[in-house]
């Protein structure tokens, strides 16, 4: 009797497991398909998707979107454009998340949900207002303008990030510091800094894949000069061709596999997502 | 060179409309294991805060080995401490950790090395030299504490509720440890708790703190045999009050009349007939009797209302006419049953007057 109840047991076991694989591999192709077509369409030739696979493979849309589509110089712009962003962003949200996690501030919630408010609000609508105001200002078609755009919803992620990053810092631990001897100017290069720096560093790479991957905003208030990745390929599919909108995004793309490759390896990717635990 | 360490004089320190320090006095002899004792919000903590600094009093001074500090910031005052959620540094090391303060010091880095790895060895740590403190248990984690505090042999360690994150049986085992520690280094240690075992097990002398005021300070034995006032009985060990008023004094003993039974108390001369006392007992002072005969001096008569077993002791309460219960905590050699008629003797040692 036991031995049946065992068998049993190890095939519920089993098949639980089983079910589980199914769900796990529905997923991830789920979500990897797109990509995979993607990748394949970039490097196919002749290929209409009748068949599973290209007939032939070459790299002649990379070629193209290089020369014809000038990616290189249209992957300069987005990354100039995403360093401004970053910069700004980083330097506004330092002290309005150290305000907002360190001390006692009057209407802290209000205060929240208003900086939040252009993450709230439909992407599109918000930004026809800062072209209203941008062109009035003659910042379209630069880089501090398209930059400045980005500000607008990469500020509220790092001001998120950093406050919560900066309630998590123990104060306790900085009273160690000052008992131990050291004054308030090596407490914060030894402690401090170094208690607080993976939270600037996840928050930096936030706002870098914020501005890296918009495009409403940048739609709003391009130019010719400060054309940038998402944008080229949007426009490309309407110019209707696939294969080299395919390798254009297939570029888009490498980048944040290296932001997340860094993730993976250098700081705990929960403590990005949810809990933002600081150290 | 006084005897003295650490001096509080006249400290007070008000947040807001709460008076947290109100005019202490209080000295911390040389090499003296010193313990404030009082429940949450008595102000013991803003006590320590301002030795350490961490708090500036609003009135009064500290000082610390015969030097005013009442003004000079933490990281100037040469203390070591250890907290209770141990506070050490995340990112660095148990060697970083203790290396720390020496490190902040411009110690040589050979000497600093050899100071290091001796306090480690102290607390027998000296394996874990390359551990992070996420990777140490708590009592592991309160040991790097100590020997960071206790690197570059501050004048004072002050520990704040150093083993209320720690489990019971670490909690006791730590206790002998912490003690021992101090006396073979023979430093001057403040030690701030809520719990009355740990301050009696620890501490040379203990100041009992309440409502922002130090009630009592004196030896542990002084603490628990001689409280001087309802709430230091009270807050230390198990205690039955009797109010009544004196009826005849003479000289060493006092009687009391409570509830129209006859109690003799010993009083140090200062009984006067009429006066409203209140008298202590601990539980286990009681004798439990059963009834036999006439009941003679301090001996009364009542009824067992519950009891409960306690393994090592039994707990009664025993109630004598409607008003008055007591509690009496035997060995449980002798047992009685509820309900049962009993006699309790309350030896006249073991009765204390205190003040409300």
């Amino acid at each position: 009797m036991r031995n049946l109840a065992t068998v049993y047991w190890r095939a519920l076991v089993q098949r639980k497991r089983l079910l589980g694989t199914v769900f796990l591999w529905t997923f991830f192709l789920w979500i990897t398909t797109p990509f995979m077509i993607i990748m394949l369409k970039s490097v196919g030739r002749n290929w209409f998707g009748r068949k599973w696979l290209p007939p032939n493979l070459t790299l002649d849309w990379y070629r193209w979107a290089v020369t014809v589509a000038n990616i290189p110089r249209i992957l300069a712009n987005t990354l100039i454009i995403a360093a401004i962003a970053v910069t700004i962003s980083t330097l506004i949200a330092l002290p309005t998340g150290w305000a907002l996690g360190r001390r006692k501030v009057r209407g802290k919630e209000l205060l929240t949900s208003i900086i939040l408010l252009p993450r709230m609000i439909p992407p599109i609508a918000y930004a026809l207002g800062v072209a209203q105001i941008f062109y009035r200002l003659h910042l379209v078609d630069k880089y501090l303008g398209v930059g400045l755009a980005h500000v607008a919803i990469c500020a509220p992620y790092a001001t998120l990030v950093l406050s919560s990053t900066f309630q998590a810092l123990d104060d306790r631990v900085l009273e160690a510091s000052a008992v131990c001897g050291a004054n308030q100017l090596r407490t914060f290069f030894h402690v401090t800094l170094p208690m607080v720096l993976p939270g600037i560093l996840s928050s930096i790479i936030f706002t870098f894949t914020t501005s890296y991957n918009e495009l409403t905003l940048t739609l709003m208030t391009y130019g010719p000069h400060t054309i940038t990745l998402p944008v080229r390929t949007y426009l490309a599919v309407g110019e209707g061709y696939w294969e080299v909108t395919s390798a254009m995004s297939m570029i888009l793309v490498i980048p944040s596999f290296f932001v997340l490759f860094m993730i993976q390896r250098e700081i705990a990717p929960e403590k990005l997502v949810g809990g933002f635990k600081g150290v | 060179m006084s005897n003295v360490m650490i001096e509080l004089r006249d400290t007070s320190k008000r947040y807001g409309k709460l008076l947290a320090n109100d005019r202490l006095n209080l000295s911390i002899l040389r090499g003296e294991l010193m313990t404030l004792l009082g429940p949450s919000g008595c102000g013991k903590t803003t006590a320590l805060r301002c030795i350490t600094g961490q708090v500036t009093p609003d009135e009064g001074q500290v000082l610390i080995d015969d030097i005013d500090v009442t003004n000079l910031p933490t990281h100037k005052r040469e203390l070591g401490m250890v907290f209770q959620n141990f506070a050490l540094f995340p990112h660095m090391t148990v060697y970083q950790n203790v290396e720390f303060p020496l490190m902040i010091r411009n110690e040589p880095q050979a000497e600093s090395r050899e100071r290091v790895m001796e306090t480690l060895r102290l607390i027998r740590m000296e394996s874990y030299e390359k551990h992070y403190p996420r990777q140490l248990s708590g009592g592991q984690q309160q040991r790097v504490g100590l020997a960071r505090a206790l690197v570059y042999r501050p004048k004072v360690l002050l520990l704040d509720e150093p083993l209320s994150n720690l489990d019971a049986k670490l909690r006791e085992e730590m206790r002998f440890e912490i003690k021992d520690l101090v006396r073979r280094l023979g430093i001057t240690a403040v030690y701030v708790t809520h719990d009355q075992a740990e301050a009696l097990a620890m501490s040379d002398r203990v100041a009992v703190m309440n409502a922002g005021r130090i009630e009592q300070i004196g030896t542990p034995d002084e603490i628990y045999e001689c409280p001087h006032s309802r709430f230091v009985a009270d807050f230390i060990g198990l205690s039955n009050f009797l109010r009544g008023k004196v009826v005849s004094s003479s000289g060493e003993q006092a009687t009391v009349e409570i509830d129209g039974r006859l109690l003799i108390v010993p009083a140090a001369g200062a009984a006067q007939v009429g006066q409203d006392w209140l008298v202590f007992v601990r539980p286990n002072d009681i004798e439990l009797l059963p009834v036999t005969g006439e009941p003679i001096e301090n001996e009364l008569d009542g009824t067992v209302s519950k009891l409960t077993y306690l393994g090592d002791r039994i707990d009664y309460r025993v109630a004598l006419g409607s008003a008055l219960e007591l509690r009496v905590q035997t060995d449980g050699k002798v047992r009685f049953a509820a309900g049962e008629q009993v006699r309790v003797r309350l030896p006249p040692a073991s009765c204390r007057p205190v003040t409300e």
